[in-house]
């Protein structure tokens, strides 16, 4: 997972498209994805997911995530699948049984999830994490701190990433066996939280100090050198995201 | 300039204070040079210079650092930042954007930098750390090198009067760690700037700087240009600092009274000293 | 032995990052792998213990491909030290800290506990002591510890004096020094070329993925294409020399020429400046 949240350079339409208007429409297909059970219009938001993959050029990225979110929205699935029993019998269970309807949970689980992921993340690596935060602050109004604050967590996840695959990598040279089962693997990890702890508090307190002799205090609405307005596009967007969104509730009502 | 007055520092949670009274004059525009051994004080001496000291470690402050006049203890982190750029030792968790320029940029807009000048600050900073062509990389492909050079130019944008570095070239290769420096001496020299280096690495800090400080159990034991303090290369090692190789070598043919050259601070000044040795006029009659 | 067979590597399995890279290492070997960050040095140490495995020719360790080796079995056979002891150390106290590595690799008996009590007192450490309150230099030395009590052949250190001191870089380098004399196998990645000089036998110089040269450490050091093509300065006192033959001063077979250290260096200039005044040695 090299790479994992972090902007990728590049000047496709995404790229280019208010950081806001793209934050927003990932948010509005989220709710789509939420509000509907209507497994055509999930099909539909995964093909709009595609055509926005290939759209940035982000497609091995979006397949690994996909992949990713697929295999954790499983388990969901799984557990889905084996404690609603509802529809048809379809196998006997000795505390229930999987039914027809388990079955189209379960489904749904897997698809829905994926659906809705994929939008969000993709906004992660076509948006640099200081623009989405500027143009919070501008467009939206949101308080510089709470913005920069956001901002540092997102930034930080791959440094803490990196750091765990280093600290893992150190351990598995001393013959720890990494490459066992996922509770194993769980139970390895788990002492190792602590180098990773004492880096993470190592790392924030300078990036806090950092900040602030570079005149964080100081910022304000007004500090952002670029200007964040909306564009034809960034209409276009939200009103086809909301489009999709209001046809999911009112599927949801009517159906 | 510099002036620090009896200075002395305890962190909060450290039994002996860990600076002990510290007298200190750095004129406009030197490039200083400042090392010891693990635990002599060295980094947070440089904590001083750019007010982290006492302003972001609580702890006891005793005497006084002033920077063209402004008292450290009296001004706010962010005004003493406006005279002071600080390039802090962990660069990766310095950076706060995913691209060069923005890099750069940020600083700009937070002190507030007139819009119509931001453009040429950036080009000018980038250009001063040799890196124009990585203006829209990620910073997460960079090296190591081209990091600190980033670090660096974000700094310099807010043209700071004084520059503190705490071990610049850490994490780099000698190749990246002497393009560092030579820009940073360059730089320093075409605007006057005057910059406070720490690093483990003596022979660089001998070769570039014109004043060097060597910290000892929280004081300076030695002060002057690197000739004056490479004399010294015996108590050096007593306090477990040591000397560049080519000092050792002049140190050496002294000792046998081959030569009477000062104390070599780089290798070019070695050469010239075995020369007159080799010439036979190493020791004037 | 440790055997590169044109070995290819890379991380994602698109970008090589080493390029047909073969030499080998025999038992007792110190070896140093210079250049510039980028060069392959890093790879090259994890595809030395298996922590990266080929993606095209072979890593043999005493014949045995590292693609044959389960993890415990590499880590008993080549130990590893990071460069940043902080990414290593992961236990409360400095005694379990060195006991990690048995328990790792299912060996923690009595006979451990009792190397483990000889290293503490032979480094001087406090069994007791929390790891992540030590300095950074104990911090180094305890990662070194708790890699060498477990006694692995061959052990591999990657960039081993960074950010440390003089005084903790010799007392690491003493070590593996001391290791090296008993028998160990040393390899290590160094920037500091004074440090390679002063304790390696031999070099192999990289730069972009490839073997530049591999020799005797100062036929290597010595070597002004070899040292521009991998952006490396000779060790101060070799650069001296060398200046000394380029500019004429000495002739290319003269002692001066030929001096490699400090003392060498010191001895040949008094020898020459003797012969010159044609008075001995003052």
């Amino acid at each position: 997972m090299k790479g994992f949240l972090e902007y990728v350079p590049g000047d496709s339409l995404l790229h280019r498209m208010n950081p806001v208007a793209k934050l927003a429409a990932a948010f509005l297909l989220v709710i789509a994805c939420f509000a509907t059970s209507n497994l055509a219009l999930l099909a539909l938001v995964i093909v709009l997911d595609a055509v926005l993959a290939v759209q940035c050029k982000m497609v091995s990225q979006t397949l690994g995530l996909a992949k990713a979110v697929a295999l954790f929205s499983l388990v969901l699935a799984l557990i889905a699948l084996l404690f609603t029993p509802q529809g048809d019998v379809l196998a006997q269970l000795p505390w229930g049984y999987i039914g027809t309807e388990s079955v189209a949970a379960a489904v749904l689980i897997v698809v829905r999830l994926v659906a809705c992921a994929v939008p969000l993340f993709l906004v992660f690596y076509v948006t640099k994490l200081t623009d989405m935060a500027n143009a919070l602050v501008k467009v939206l109004h949101v308080s510089y701190k709470y913005a920069f604050t956001f901002m540092s967590t997102v930034h930080f996840i791959p440094v803490f990433m990196n750091d765990m695959a280093g600290i893992m990598e150190a351990q598995t040279a001393r013959g720890v066996e990494f490459d066992g089962g996922f509770l194993k693997k769980i139970r390895l990890m788990m002492p190792l939280c602590v180098p990773l702890l004492v880096s993470s508090v190592r790392k924030t307190n300078s990036a806090a100090i950092a900040a602030e002799v570079r005149g964080f205090n100081l910022r304000t609405r007004e500090s952002g050198f670029k200007e964040y307005p909306f564009a034809g596009i960034d209409f276009a967007a939200l009103v086809a995201a909301a489009t999709i969104a209001a046809a999911a509730v009112a599927l949801n009502v009517l159906l | 300039m510099i002036e620090i007055s009896q200075l002395s520092f305890r962190y909060r949670e450290g039994a002996e204070p860990i600076l002990q009274g510290i007298d200190l004059t750095i004129p406009d525009g030197s490039f200083v040079g400042i090392t010891g051994a693990a635990g002599s004080g060295k980094s947070t001496l440089t904590y001083a210079f750019n007010g982290i000291i006492p302003h972001c470690y609580p702890g006891d402050f005793y005497g006084s650092v002033t920077i063209d006049g402004l008292d450290t203890c009296e001004a706010s982190l962010t005004d003493i930042s406006r005279l002071v750029g600080s390039v802090c030792q962990d660069i990766d968790s310095q950076m706060v954007s995913s691209v060069v320029e923005d890099e750069v940029l940020y600083g700009l807009e937070n002190f507030g930098v007139p819009k119509d000048q931001v453009e040429g600050r950036i080009a000018e900073a980038l250009d001063a750390m040799g890196i124009s062509d990585l203006r829209h990389r990620g910073i997460a492909e960079l090296s190591g090198g081209q990091k600190q050079k980033v670090a660096v130019a974000s700094v310099i944008a807010l043209k700071p009067r004084v520059l503190v570095l705490d071990e610049p070239t850490a994490e780099l290769d000698p190749a990246s760690s002497l393009a560092v420096f030579e820009l940073l001496a360059r730089y320093a020299r075409e605007n006057g700037t005057t910059v406070i280096v720490v690093e483990q690495k003596i022979a660089l800090l001998s070769d570039f700087a014109d004043m060097l400080l060597i910290v000892d159990g929280g004081k300076v034991r030695f002060q002057g240009t690197p000739s004056e303090v490479l004399e010294h290369s015996d108590e050096l090692l007593e306090i477990g600092v040591n000397c560049p190789r080519s000092t050792s070598l002049v140190n050496r043919l002294r000792a046998r009274g081959l030569v009477d050259a000062p104390a070599a601070r780089n290798v070019d000044e070695a050469v010239r000293a075995c020369k007159q040795v080799l010439s036979g006029k190493g020791v004037s009659a | 032995m440790i055997e590169f067979e044109n070995v290819s590597a890379s991380y994602d399995g698109e970008l090589p990052i080493l390029r047909d890279v073969s030499f080998r290492i025999p038992d007792g070997d110190f070896v140093a792998f210079v250049g510039t960050n980028g060069a392959g040095k890093s790879t090259t140490m994890r595809l030395v213990n298996g922590l990266l495995k080929p993606s095209s020719g072979q890593v043999l360790i005493d014949g045995v491909p590292t693609t044959q080796l389960r993890t415990s079995q590499l880590a008993a056979k080549v130990g590893f030290l990071f460069q940043n002891p902080d990414r290593q150390i992961c236990c409360s106290t400095v005694r379990e800290e060195l006991l990690f590595g048995f328990r790792a690799q299912g060996r923690a008996d009595a006979e451990a506990e009792a190397k483990v009590d000889a290293m503490i007192e032979r480094f001087g450490f406090d069994g007791d002591a929390e790891p992540f309150l030590l300095n950074r230099g104990t911090r180094q030395l305890l990662a070194l510890a708790s890699i060498i009590v477990m006694e692995p052949p061959v052990v591999v250190l990657d960039e081993p004096t960074t950010g440390l001191d003089f005084r903790e870089c010799a007392k690491v380098m003493d070590v593996i020094a001391e290791l090296n004399a008993r028998g160990t196998t040393v390899i290590m990645v160094c920037h500091d070329m004074e440090v390679v000089a002063d304790y390696a036998k031999r070099v192999i110089a990289m730069t972009a993925g490839q073997v530049v040269a591999d020799g005797e450490t100062f036929a290597v050091l010595r070597d002004r294409d070899v040292l521009a093509r991998t952006h490396l300065l000779p060790p101060q006192v070799v650069d001296v020399s060398l200046r000394l033959v380029e500019d004429g001063a000495v002739a290319a077979a003269s002692p001066v020429a030929l001096a490699d250290t400090l003392d060498e260096m010191t001895d040949a200039l008094a020898a020459a400046a003797g012969a010159c005044e044609r008075t001995g040695v003052r």
